[in-house]
């Protein structure tokens, strides 16, 4: 009986392995043999040297600065995120707030729109002659039209804002989910002996969430890592490549100026794999509390 | 009853979703399968498929020339196969050459010029030449023809015209006491010194260009019949006239006079469209962007770019594209036929660019097809000015300079270099960066 329900597993398993295996597995092995390469796609031949497209990585300046938009946008976009997403989770999970559903929806919301929309609406809010401008302008706050998108402090300004509206809530979900598997009779046990909201904050919330924090990081890091679209559509990388990231610049040596260099850009996208990799590692090792 | 409520909702999205997906996966396979069945049946048949991006602009030129094709050969079909943009016809090329089946690409492309070296040199499989059609080349501004020129080969049969026009708004300039040829002919500095004038008088810039993909120093070097390439290098910061032209432009967008918009919707829609600039400097498709203010109608007027040292006329071009037989054309003589008879200045040219012009806009590079009548009206839009003829004539004088494969790529970095001149960085030093960086893209 157990045999066969076993193997019924095995069937099913197959199934998923199978295109797995087809639709990402042999696409990175494929991507590895790529990135040794050089030459246009119809017609690649070995590097010579072998790591000639990882060698060249360290003299591309282009690279480097969009590595450090990358991580400037991770180092201050992902711990101000989480945050909020779990301030806001505790302040949600109070039973005594009147529309907390409705809260919740409003906080949630920005995640179902589409990431190219939101970036292109964003765009239009902090153009030229855009709503944002003509807001401040009006209450008085400015004289002059400010140039958002066309300053590189401004206009990662608007990046890293624009990813903390659209992901926040994304976030909130999984704290809110977090929170709900704690027994409330710990907060209402800890308001008795006279802890206020900050107390049971730090000392209730944050270590009993202390897995889903870690996940959190995690997906945010590597999101972060990744981030595409809102380089592509709200900034166009500009002014001069100060707010592109690696992707970005990956997807521009592949198909996007018309080089199609995709040896070099496998190159890059397997440094992009290994740097999520290492950050992951070390954020298990120091989420981990078994010694 | 929030179960049944649940089930109810749960159902109607379902059911919308697979209406959705219906649908989609319809016209889906319909656009897939289009070149396919066309691949087949032009294999002894009179079909041909092709690939093209824009249904105000250069569909409307591929149905004149169908039908201007039919009247010989009554049998002729064109399958016009819309796609997107531009880029999705690189990137169908790019995936249908990488993968070695070309099966997947219609007979013929519409293709940008600045793409099509690059794309022949990485992938020669993918192309048939036009080498043998019944076309005589000298018909065609020679500039328009260096790019489909590969090896001395013939590829592209030229559609639409890229020569760069300056249009300024005539009542403007009025205003200021200058008439359109007080700004013909003259130097950039006097006209940042118009410029400045006019900015102080009625508040409007004299120019403006999307930042992000900035086109101003490359059409202002053709202009002085210059390049920023030497032997296939980069060639920045030896480049005199490189210099002066950036200096030009960041003074200009110093004084408020040039504006560097962050995107190409900024660039149409607020700058152009919005009435900030009384200029607009670009390839002439910017025309139906400019025209789209019907309130101005009657206030502009075109001429050539200003130079550096003045006194001559300025003539560039920008952007533009050429109809491609690709590899997977069975049926390669009836194509050249067709690219021949019609777009290639044979005896269906004049019907097919008169329709062209009429529908879509398109003007033409071929200098016979431009001789005719409707060329030669007078557009009241731009004050009863015959400026189709004027462009084709103007064409015809483009000088050929130095082009490279990394086009795009140059413009980015120069592009960069503006932006951090502009931010108080050196402008040598600047250009050193791009040169280096653009070396190195290359892998030089």
């Amino acid at each position: 009986m157990i045999e066969k329900r076993n193997r019924w597993g095995w069937r099913f398993l197959i199934l998923a392995t199978a295109m797995i295996t087809v639709f990402s597995f042999y696409p990175m092995v494929s991507a590895l043999l790529t990135s040794f390469k050089t030459g246009s796609s119809a017609n690649m031949k070995a590097a010579d040297p072998i790591i000639y497209n990882y060698a060249r990585l360290f003299k591309d300046k282009m690279f480097r600065t969009t590595l450090v938009n990358t991580f400037l946008y991770l180092v201050i976009q992902v711990p101000v995120m989480l945050v909020l997403a779990i301030l806001l989770a505790q302040l949600l999970n109070n039973r005594h707030l009147k529309f907390r559903g409705l809260f919740r929806t409003c906080i949630f919301l920005p995640c179902a729109i589409s990431l190219v929309s939101y970036a292109l609406i964003f765009r239009s809010l902090f153009a030229t002659q855009g709503l944002v401008n003509s807001v401040l302008m009006g209450l008085g706050f400015i004289k002059e039209n400010i140039n958002w998108l066309g300053q590189t402090g401004t206009a990662r300004g608007v990046v890293i804002f624009a990813l903390i509206w659209r992901w926040t809530g994304y976030n909130m979900v999984f704290y809110l989910a977090g929170l709900q598997n704690l027994d409330y009779s710990m907060y209402e046990a800890a308001m008795m002996d006279g802890a206020n909201g900050w107390d049971t904050f730090w000392h209730i919330t944050v270590p009993q969430l202390r897995p889903v924090i870690v996940m959190t990081f995690i997906m945010s890091i590597n999101g972060t890592l990744q981030l595409f679209d809102e380089s592509v559509n709200l900034t166009n990388g500009g002014p001069a490549g100060t707010t592109m990231t690696m992707s970005h610049y990956i997807y521009n040596n592949a198909f996007g100026t018309g080089v199609a260099n995709f040896g070099y850009a496998s190159a890059m996208s397997f440094i992009v794999f290994i740097l999520v990799g290492i950050l992951a590692i070390i954020n298990l090792k120091v989420g981990d509390t078994r010694d | 009853m929030k179960k049944i409520l649940a089930l109810v909702l749960a159902l109607a999205m379902c059911a919308a979703l697979l209406a959705g997906c219906g649908s989609g996966s319809g016209s889906g396979s319909d656009s897939g399968t289009t070149p396919d069945s066309s691949g087949d049946s032009s294999g002894g048949g009179s079909t041909l498929s092709v690939y093209a991006w824009d249904a105000n602009f250069n569909i409307p030129a591929l149905q004149a020339a169908e039908k201007a094709f039919q009247k010989v050969n009554p049998d002729f079909k064109l399958e016009i196969v819309q796609q997107s943009g531009s880029s999705d016809v690189e990137q169908a090329v790019t995936l249908a050459a990488s993968s070695g089946d070309l099966s997947t690409l219609p007979d013929i492309v519409l293709f940008q010029d600045h793409y099509i070296q690059k794309y022949v040199s990485d992938y020669p499989n993918a192309w048939q030449s036009l080498e043998g059609a019944d076309i005589n080349w000298d018909d065609f501004g020679a500039e328009k023809l260096s790019y489909s020129t590969i090896d001395g080969v013939h590829y592209g049969a030229p559609v639409d015209n890229g020569t760069a026009i300056f249009a300024y708004r005539t009542d403007i300039l009025e205003q200021c006491g200058y008439s359109i040829d007080d700004v013909t002919r003259i130097s950039w500095d006097r006209w940042l010194e118009i410029a400045r004038d006019v900015k102080e008088k009625t508040g409007m810039a004299l120019l403006s260009m999307d930042h992000s993909g900035d086109d101003l120093p490359y059409m202002m070097m053709q202009a002085e019949g210059l390049s920023q390439w030497s032997d296939g290098k980069p060639d920045f910061v030896e480049n005199e006239a490189l210099k002066k032209i950036i200096e030009v432009i960041v003074q200009g967008a110093k004084d408020g006079t040039i504006i560097l918009a962050n995107s190409w919707s900024e660039y149409t829609d607020q700058t152009i469209q919005g009435d900030q600039v009384a200029g607009v400097m670009n390839g002439n498709w910017i025309i139906p962007t400019i025209e789209q203010v019907t309130a101005n109608s009657g206030k502009w007027a075109l001429t050539t770019l200003p130079t550096l040292d003045g006194g001559k006329d300025g003539y560039a071009a920008n952007g533009g594209s050429s109809l491609y037989i690709t590899g997977n054309c069975k049926n390669v003589d009836l194509a050249r036929e067709f690219l021949a008879y019609t777009f290639g200045g044979g005896e269906g040219a004049i019907e097919t660019y008169d329709a062209a012009l009429r529908d879509g806009g398109v003007i033409t590079t071929c200098i016979s097809a431009g001789k005719s009548g409707v060329y030669q009206e007078g557009v009241d839009f731009f004050g009863g000015q015959a400026i189709y003829a004027d462009i084709v004539a103007m064409g015809a004088s483009v000088p050929v300079v130095e082009q490279s494969d990394y086009h795009y790529v140059a413009r980015t970095y120069i592009g960069n270099a503006i932006t951090n001149i502009q931010n108080g960085s050196e402008l040598v030093s600047e250009l050193q960066t791009a040169q280096d960086q653009v070396s190195f893209e290359m892998g030089l």
